[in-house]
């Protein structure tokens, strides 16, 4: 199995050099004449009047964490998925293994109209 | 050594050094960041053993989801750095006191009595086809189908009191709802009063 995974492993390793390469390169060849000047913060001209680091509006955070809750619902259904046929062969397990998804879903799907009711995915 | 085991150490090595920038880290967004590179490190290890569906999980949930989370988070507590280390020697006492107690408690649990290398019989080989998504499958649906179906009423719950903790109608908003627009009448804008004629 492990050796499916060996063009992933070189993927990652050559898309790391790629990264890297040119910012080491960077670093060692460019000529390096850094003045007051060159190292403020530019800003479009004028002086920067704040920090760069503001409050983000807690919406962002809200439909952050039901990004999680939904993503983690789609993670159940994949070892489900790999599984299924096994479970529509067995005569005795057949419905179980079907239904118990469904009420899985089923369950969130209830908090989907919650939150879809609620008018948490709306942005005005 | 074999090319699995120096894989292994590589991302070994990679997961202690970030996870010891995560907590020396002066920045917090950096200190995000580099939790994000020990979570797809400990992905590749589990990937090298054998659980691909784990490892590609803690990738999408975690590097995905989770740290996405984070960094809002961290961006929106609007930390002032100099002010977080101005108190560092003061809680430095009861940060150390805390920590030994985790510590020691940790030593006691994991030690070599319940989770020594003897404890832990040598994995057998896998056979051919072995399929770790599979044999997660076949446990998570049939043995584990009660916590299986708990998992998505605490996953509702915290949909709920997410929305619950974070959703404000603002007021302010001049933002206009589409459906009500539509649905307007001519009565409800136009009032036709009847009146005499005036003269000039």
């Amino acid at each position: 199995m492990l050796e499916s995974y060996f063009p992933v492993l070189v993927f990652i390793l050559f898309a790391a050099a790629f990264g890297f390469i040119p910012i080491v390169a960077g670093w060692f060849i460019g000529p390096s004449k850094p003045d007051a000047e060159k190292l403020s913060p530019f800003e479009c001209g004028f002086e920067p009047f704040e920090d760069a680091r503001i409050k983000f509006d807690v919406r962002y955070y809200l439909l952050a964490i039901l990004f999680i809750l939904f993503d983690l619902e789609i993670a159940f259904l994949f070892p489900w998925a790999t599984i299924l046929k096994e479970i529509a062969a067995n005569e005795s397990i057949r419905l179980f293994g079907f239904f118990e998804m469904i009420v899985f879903l089923g369950i969130l799907l209830l908090g989907y109209i919650y939150v879809w009711k609620r008018g948490a995915l709306d942005w005005e | 050594m074999d090319f699995q085991a120096v894989v292994f150490y590589f991302l070994a090595t990679v997961v202690v050094l970030a996870s010891l920038r995560v907590i020396t880290a002066k920045n917090p967004v950096h200190a995000a960041l580099f939790l994000v590179l020990a979570f797809f490190s400990a992905g590749g290890i589990w990937m090298l053993l054998h659980a691909e569906f784990l490892a590609i999980a803690l990738v999408m949930v975690y590097v995905g989801a989770v740290m996405v989370l984070f960094l809002f988070v961290v961006m929106m507590l609007d930390i002032n750095l100099e002010r977080i280390r101005q108190g560092f020697w003061s809680y430095l006492p009861i940060g150390a006191l805390i920590g030994i107690l985790m510590l020691a408690e940790m030593v006691v649990v994991l030690g070599s009595r319940y989770f020594g290398l003897e404890h832990v019989p040598q994995p057998a080989e896998f056979p051919a086809g072995y399929s770790n998504t599979k044999e997660l499958g076949r446990l998570l649906y049939t043995d584990y189908v009660y916590p299986f179906e708990l998992a998505s009423i605490v996953l509702l719950v915290a949909m709920i009191a997410a929305v619950a903790l974070t959703l404000r109608k603002r007021k302010s908003v001049k933002a206009l709802d589409p459906a009500k627009q539509i649905a307007v009448k001519r009565d409800d804008r136009v009032r036709i009063v009847s009146m005499d004629a005036e003269k000039k």
